[in-house]
């Protein structure tokens, strides 16, 4: 098992990653908003929204790491 | 350790608990400042994400600082928020975020205090060590090692934990227990051999073993302690946490989804909106006081002078159902007091006494002491050549301890069976009237020990147990709170019932050998029953590991202390029966504070909801005649914040506890903090709703 301290470093290299490659993948859903900002943003409350819930997932199943 | 002369328990406080000297409370100046800092510093993600309430809290004002910076970012809707009430939210959310780190750091606060204090006894000082040609060299304490041997004389300070291996000294424990009155410390005695780094040498010399490595020592591990360095989260803190995280994951989903049905239903939903709506559904009343909880626990029993090893033992304290006590030091005062001899087989009284006191020759125990000091009364002391006499110790495997003159008499006293033994394997006879002085003493509630000289029995003393005052009440307390209470005594049935019957215990183990102890546990454990005991000897270390909640004196040895998961600083016995309502104390803490904190969501919802569907037909709901949807979401929130503050002080005190059963006490938790957390947080938001409006803030 992952100390903790591994656990809260690595997200710190990968999160950035997973959150600009799921904004990428998500901006098409809405490509009809007024501006680039606007889709941006949105598919990033997106990612982020999906990376919290898998977080939850993570806090549920292995609860004695945080 | 059950046996006829159990052990004493010098450190035993006097008079009433609320009148003693305890360890000095940490000074609290500057800790709400430090703890204000702290929750500053508590807003690092790295911190924040070991709370997955909180951390879907500042996940949220990140998103509505977002908002407040470009308050179109989110948004497709005209009608979408401002940027006045974005940033109102956001300072509402960073409020409760600050709130409940607050609440942490206050309870870690006060345990660090606890620390410093602790620390102040660990100056660095020399030592002098026995070096293997017997001479001595001056070193730092820092230098000595497990298995080194010391010299410590009057007015040096104890290096380090360790046992004494020669001398009989005073020591002052002040440093650790605040018992100003010194302590006697003597090499090979089951209870007063082990001596604490930090502690002083008031009088005399001790030649002591080192126990512990440098940072390794007892007041070493206190620290870590109470610091927090060790904790880790119990199993109810765990099962709270996943408990915690569903709901949190559950109306995430759902608010995350809600979007596209708002926008079919003709009422589409600000981004702003549905983070308060998501903050108002996750409990963070619970989420924020959790660890506060947690730690006050175990700062309230080191407070009453207890170290426990680690929060899992608090808890488990919680849900002891079996309590096993040593009869001597708990249920009885430690010491017994001869109170009258009663001859028999045609001697008389005065020659008994003689034989008892000669018997008692070399028997330095408060009771061996009583018997001499009564004999002397009566005038009774033995003329035999005691000079050239030689003592026979007490031991469990025997239970009798006497005198070998030099011409080769025997004198022995102790329990009447084991001298019945002794007296028949000399060829001798048992008196007929000695089962009834046995029986006279034992239905008196006493402890008889037969006097013998060689093969001849010359009667009984009656050694007296009093049972300590407020025993009845306390044992009738734990019935309420479902605890069984079970009585270990080395005494015979008779004697052990009287005192039981008495005291009010459930039930009792007479004449129990040092192993019956594990049994009783191992039995009671077998039943599905959580067990607590105390214990001071080296023999009690495997029962004290073998328990769920083991408390070790502070003046037992140190095989006791590493064995029990907690350590009575004061080593009073009768301390567990408060160790063990702390614990449930804490247990009904969370119970409540999290009952309170899942109800008062219900409020919450008739606030946002009729604000977030009004024109979808839910407006009726608006209970409580909320003066505008943004106003009603603000006042909620607002309200979401402050009950975290508001409940501070009864995450760090702890509920008000009166003995009852579980079921009582889940009544009167869902009576006073379920109803009460559905009715206070709408009155509660009405109010702030009343003075958002009057001071025109949306």
């Amino acid at each position: 098992m992952a100390s903790s301290s591994g656990l809260l470093s690595k997200p710190l290299f990968w999160l950035p990653l997973v959150l600009a490659l799921g904004t990428a993948l998500a901006a098409p859903l809405f490509g009809s908003s007024p501006s680039p900002l606007q889709t941006t943003a949105l598919a990033l409350l997106l990612t982020g929204t999906v990376v919290l819930s898998g977080y939850l997932f993570v806090v549920i199943f292995q609860p004695e790491r945080f | 350790m059950t046996t006829l002369q159990p052990p004493i328990f010098p450190r035993m406080p006097r008079g009433r608990r609320d009148q003693r000297r305890y360890t000095e409370r940490p000074k609290s100046d500057g800790l709400l400042g430090r703890a204000v800092v702290q929750s500053f510093v508590k807003l690092d993600p790295r911190l924040t994400v070991r709370n997955p309430v909180m951390f879907v809290v500042w996940c949220g004002t990140l998103v509505t600082l977002a908002a407040t910076v470009e308050p179109r970012l989110f948004e497709l809707s005209p009608e979408a928020p401002g940027r006045g009430f974005n940033a109102l939210l956001s300072l509402i959310l960073l409020a409760t975020l600050l709130f409940a780190n607050f609440a942490e750091a206050l309870a870690e606060g006060r345990g660090k205090a606890q620390a410093d204090a602790l620390r102040r006894t660990q100056a660095s000082t020399q030592a002098r060590r026995l070096l293997p040609d017997g001479s001595e060299s001056l070193v730092d304490s820092s230098a000595l090692r497990r298995g080194d041997q010391v010299r410590v004389s009057q007015g040096e300070m104890v290096p380090a934990d360790g046992e004494v291996v020669d001398g009989v000294a005073a020591v002052d424990e002040s440093a650790i227990t605040g018992e100003s009155a010194p302590v006697l410390k003597e090499a090979g005695s089951d209870v007063a051999s082990s001596v604490t780094g930090g502690t002083r040498v008031v009088s005399d010399e001790l030649l002591i073993r080192i126990t512990a490595d440098p940072g390794k020592g007892f007041i070493d591990r206190m620290i870590a302690l109470v610091e927090g360095a060790e904790r880790t989260k119990t199993p109810n803190e765990i099962a709270l946490t996943v408990l915690l995280a569903v709901l949190t994951q559950v109306f995430l989903i759902a608010v995350a989804t809600l979007p596209p049905v708002a926008a079919y239903i003709g009422s589409p939903t600000p981004v702003v909106v549905l983070v308060a709506l998501l903050v108002a559904l996750i409990p963070t009343t619970i989420g924020g006081l959790l660890s506060a909880i947690g730690i006050a626990g175990m700062d309230r029993v080191a407070q009453f002078n207890v170290i426990a090893t680690s929060g899992r033992a608090v808890e488990a304290c919680g849900d002891i159902t079996t309590l096993v006590l040593d009869k001597t030091g708990t249920i009885t005062l430690g010491n017994r007091l001869a109170e009258e001899f009663l001859p028999v087989g045609g001697h008389s009284e005065r020659e008994l006494a003689t034989t008892a006191h000669a018997a008692s020759w070399f028997d330095n125990t408060p009771e061996g002491k009583s018997i001499v000091r009564l004999a002397e009364k009566l005038d009774a002391v033995t003329t035999l050549p005691m000079d050239t006499a030689t003592g026979l110790e007490f031991s469990a495997r025997t239970r009798m301890s006497g005198t070998d003159l030099a011409d080769g008499n025997e004198l022995r006293k102790g329990a009447v069976e084991a001298i019945k033994g002794f007296v028949r394997s000399r060829g001798g006879t048992v008196p007929a009237d000695l089962d009834g002085a046995y029986e006279r003493v034992s239905r008196l509630g006493g402890t008889p020990l037969a006097v013998c000289l060689n093969a001849e029995i010359h009667g009984v003393i009656y050694l007296k147990d009093i049972i300590k005052p407020g025993m009845r009440e306390r044992f009738d307390q734990l019935r309420r709170m479902g605890i069984r209470s079970v009585m270990l005594t080395g005494d015979n049935a008779i004697t052990a019932g009287v005192i039981a019957r008495e005291a009010g215990v459930d039930d009792f183990i007479a004449e129990a050998t040092p192993e019956d102890k594990i049994a009783v546990i191992q039995a009671e454990q077998r039943l599905g029953r959580l067990v607590a005991m105390t214990g001071d000897g080296t023999n009690d270390a495997p029962a004290l590991a073998q328990a769920n909640v083991g408390v070790a004196m502070n003046s037992g040895t140190q095989a006791a202390k590493e064995a029990a998961n907690m350590v009575d600083l004061d080593s009073d016995p009768t301390k567990l029966i408060d160790i063990v309502t702390i614990g449930k104390q804490l247990l009904i803490t969370r119970g409540a504070l999290t009952t309170f904190s899942i109800a008062n969501d219900v409020a919450k919802y008739f606030a946002i909801l009729p604000a977030l569907f009004g024109k979808a037909g839910l407006a009726p709901l608006n209970l409580m005649g909320l003066a505008s949807p943004q106003s009603a979401i603000l006042s909620a929130m607002v309200f979401n914040a402050l009950i975290i503050p508001a409940l501070v002080p009864l995450a760090l005190k702890g509920v008000a506890f009166r003995p009852a059963t579980a079921d009582q006490l889940l009544r009167r938790n869902l009576l006073v903090y379920g109803l009460g957390g559905l009715v206070v947080p709408f009155i509660g938001i009405k109010l702030i709703d009343l003075a958002v409006s009057a001071l025109r803030l949306v």
